[in-house]
């Protein structure tokens, strides 16, 4: 009966491990991935705060295409279609105000931290 | 300078005015929002090719393609709702308008055609976003078509601020 247990209780220790170490890596490590919305001329969150590794995806939800423009010149994406998007992986750690090229009223922080 | 902006106060003058007066109905909202996107997308063209500063130029390009988007999804969604819109005296205004300013700014030329192109633009987008808040969207009764007039409602008031920053610089 044991002999037959044994072999279960160490495939869950495992799993249970492996799903442990899956969520920490998720929740704390680097390479989270975060989404930004350009819709109705505005970024949403406007604000964002990341750690270096980390990427930030934008996906536009417009009717018309946007930029996501760093002021610093750190990035720019160019032109992004309707329902297309551009992703920017951080870096080294700073505050980068951007705003979108064809849409002076629209600006956004992303903080990298 | 200042006569080519009087031709749209007065057309959207009537729209604004006249849509408060009355119930407009969502076919009419969307023969509207597609009249106004429609001179705007036109003004816009002529401007990307006679416009001789590079600033008013990228601003036309900007108003052709971003009121081609807006009347893309005004399109979509009639089609989708089965709706035909119905032309109305506001619609009508507006295009009425739309030609006479075009009438215009074919006869002006270099800095005269930019000063006067982007007076316009600042008339248009105010009168439109006015028209937008007062009218438009508290007449809007189908759920998509006052999502669309939201949506788009932003990036009027960014035209707006874009012309005004244009006005003040051309102006010096």
């Amino acid at each position: 009966m044991l002999e037959f247990i044994r072999p279960l209780h160490a495939a869950a220790l495992v799993a249970a491990a492996a799903f442990l170490l899956a969520t920490a890596a998720q929740a704390a490590g680097p390479g989270t991935r975060h989404t930004v919305v350009m819709e109705g001329t505005r970024f949403d969150p406007p604000e964002l705060t990341v750690r270096p590794g980390d990427t930030v995806v934008w996906v536009n939800r417009d009717l018309f295409p946007h930029t996501v423009t760093a002021q610093s010149g750190a990035f720019d994406s160019g032109s992004i279609a309707p329902d297309k998007s551009w992703k920017y992986r951080a870096r080294k750690a700073g505050v980068l105000p951007y705003f979108c090229a064809f849409h002076p009223s629209m600006k956004g922080t992303l903080r990298v931290e | 300078m200042k006569k080519a902006g009087i031709t749209w106060a007065l057309a959207l003058s009537l729209v604004a005015g006249g849509a408060l007066a009355q119930t407009l109905n969502d076919a009419q909202i969307a023969a509207i929002t597609v009249a106004a996107n429609q001179v705007d997308i036109d003004a816009g063209k002529l401007a990307k090719s006679k416009a001789s500063n590079k600033e008013v130029k990228d601003f036309a390009e900007r108003m052709v393609t971003d009121h081609t988007g807006v009347n893309k999804s005004a399109h979509d969604l009639t089609k989708k709702l089965k709706m035909k819109p119905e032309e109305n005296s506001d619609s009508k205004a507006l295009k009425t308008g739309g030609d006479e300013n075009m009438k215009k700014l074919k006869g002006l030329k270099g800095a005269d055609f930019d000063r006067a192109y982007i007076d316009q633009e600042v008339t248009f987008h105010q009168t439109v976003l006015d028209t937008i808040d007062k009218s438009l969207i508290p007449n809007a009764k189908n759920e998509e078509l006052k999502a669309l007039l939201t949506k788009t409602r932003p990036a009027i008031a960014d035209h707006l601020e874009h012309a005004k920053k244009l006005q003040a610089s051309l102006g010096k």
